[in-house]
């Protein structure tokens, strides 16, 4: 589904992602770890387009990425959540997720004057189930940026969700939870692969990386040191000398 | 006390053409955070346009107005492709700049294609104006207050109401996050000017047909009355540049009343150098209309 054939991307002379090889396939959850600076949200924004590459390629779904603009790959099925949360705090819960509805899907079953000028009435279904998916139902018209820290992590999983996205990029989505909004993100993530969606996670949270991934891709430096199961990345010494701390 | 009264019913129609003017100043400014110098010189070219249809073709005041409406959009559109679409990430002053190049294109343009320093539009109305006791009221003015209360409304509609205006509020809260939804910050942008030149259009045939005549200098007074009224309202406050707009309308009024009408425009001016030099606490703040 995914695929990073020599990825690289410098800052001057700093190499933030240094030839980097990595496939995703459908319906996986992909765990992408690394110390602090070793190029795992590099990884992300340059999949989402933030970033230029400034080597290799990406391709999603045989379809090379490098000239689709940000906003374009989103219609393409890839979203992503951020590690510093940026919602639209201005706007309420139901706005924000309203405004993300722009899959393939949302454009062509609506014409542009309906689309863009028509009233809230016609999506309130969808909305309803990605407020229930998030447990923000009783929130719907709180502005966003009156939220707290958790309830905001969900609303900017649930607006990444109404894009419909066939791909979904979470970085670092458990930063600041405690166990219990940890152990429900674990379930959200294992109900989004039964959705059909895949996903990379990138996570410092160990328990629920290895818990809930399929497969684990190890940075450090910007290059991969190891890749595998969560079993195969624990017990790999290379990974254990540099993230690990073990020797 | 019949002359104040008079004066502020005059004040407030003039400021109803302010108004108008100042909300397309308003809507792009709100997004861009950036003052478009050739929104007058666009909303002149419209109306240009319907000057020269009209000569040529004796067409009617409907169709005027289409003509206004529809020439002001495109010449927006072109001074947001060519102007702020380039600049969108920093380098404010070289967009500034550039809508300013633009400015004397479209001036040399109009008088290209209409030489004369001034020419005759057809009258929106050409019976008498209304008597409300002893105070009179012109039609045009009247029309001028009616089209500026509506164009808030669906203005306030389109923003608060419509998918596209929470578009539009979510790329002034965060550009970034924006693009990351789905939505194209490049659209968006395009979309704001048109809309904007399209009010400016409407009000500038409001303007010309009103006064029953067209110059080349329509497009330095609805940029300089335009961006004062939007000052002093608020930058980027739709309800800021309804109040700005009124605000400006009643004090030329008074003032011409008081200090006679050469010194309209100076003082108008003078406020304008005042509020940039003390930058009142309400110019500074970051509304999102």
């Amino acid at each position: 589904m995914l695929e990073l054939k020599a990825v690289s991307r410098h800052f001057g002379g700093v190499r933030a992602v240094d030839g980097l090889d990595l496939t995703v396939n459908e319906g996986e959850i992909v765990g992408l770890i690394g110390p602090n600076g070793s190029g795992k949200s590099t990884t992300v924004n340059l999949i989402a387009g933030l970033f230029p590459l400034t080597a290799g390629e990406i391709v999603f779904r045989k379809q090379p990425l490098r000239d689709v603009p940000v906003h374009g790959r989103l219609k393409l099925g890839i979203a992503r959540t951020f590690q510093s949360i940026r919602l639209f705090g201005q706007l309420s819960v139901w706005q924000n997720l309203w405004v993300a509805q722009n899959s393939p899907e949302d454009r062509s079953r609506r014409g542009f004057f309906a689309r863009w000028l028509g009233g809230q009435t016609q999506v309130r279904e969808e909305i309803a189930q990605l407020l229930e998916f998030s447990a923000l139902g009783h929130k719907q018209n709180e502005l966003a940026a009156n939220l707290s820290f958790g309830e905001q992590r969900r609303l900017e999983l649930a607006r990444a969700l109404a894009a419909r996205p066939k791909l979904l990029l979470l970085d670092e989505p458990a930063a600041g939870m405690n166990a219990e909004e940890i152990g429900q993100l674990r379930q959200r993530i294992v109900d989004l692969r039964a959705k059909g969606i895949t996903v990379v996670l990138i996570e410092h949270v160990m328990e629920l990386v290895m818990g809930v991934t399929d497969r684990i891709a190890v940075l450090n430096f910007g290059q991969k040191i190891a890749e595998g199961t969560p079993a195969q990345v624990q017990s790999d010494p290379a990974v254990k000398k540099a993230y690990l701390g073990g020797s | 006390m019949i002359d104040f009264l008079q004066n502020t019913l005059d004040g407030l129609a003039l400021g109803s053409s302010y108004a108008l003017l100042a909300l397309g100043f308003t809507l792009i400014f709100g997004v861009l955070r950036r003052a478009n110098l050739a929104y007058g010189p666009a909303i002149m070219l419209g109306c240009y346009c319907a000057t020269w249809a009209y000569l040529k073709t004796g067409i009617g005041l409907l169709f005027l107005a289409l003509i206004a409406v529809a020439g002001s959009t495109l010449a927006g559109v072109y001074v947001e492709r060519l102007c702020f679409a380039p600049h969108r990430k920093g380098a404010a002053a070289a967009a500034m700049v550039a809508s300013f190049a633009l400015w004397m294109q479209f001036e040399e343009l109009a008088t290209l294609a209409l030489p004369r320093h001034l020419y005759a539009f057809p009258a929106l109305y050409a019976g008498g104006p209304l008597s409300l006791g002893r105070l009179t009221l012109r039609v045009e003015s009247l029309v001028m207050l009616v089209a500026a209360i509506l164009v808030c409304a669906a203005l306030w509609r389109i923003l608060y109401r419509s998918r596209f205006g929470t578009a539009v509020r979510a790329v002034i809260d965060s550009p970034a996050a924006a693009e990351l939804s789905g939505i194209s910050v490049s659209a968006v942008s395009l979309q704001v000017f048109a809309l904007a030149s399209a009010i400016g259009g409407l009000a500038g045939f409001l303007i010309v047909s009103g006064n029953e005549q067209v110059t080349p200098m329509l497009g330095m007074w609805s940029t300089l009355k335009g961006m004062l009224a939007m000052m002093l309202g608020g930058l980027g406050s739709l309800p800021g540049a309804i109040a700005g707009g009124v605000a400006l309308g009643l004090r030329e009024a008074h003032s011409q009343w008081y200090l006679g009408p050469q010194l309209r425009d100076f003082i108008a001016y003078l406020l304008l150098f005042v509020l940039l030099a003390v930058r009142p606490p309400w110019m500074n703040t970051r509304s999102a209309y």
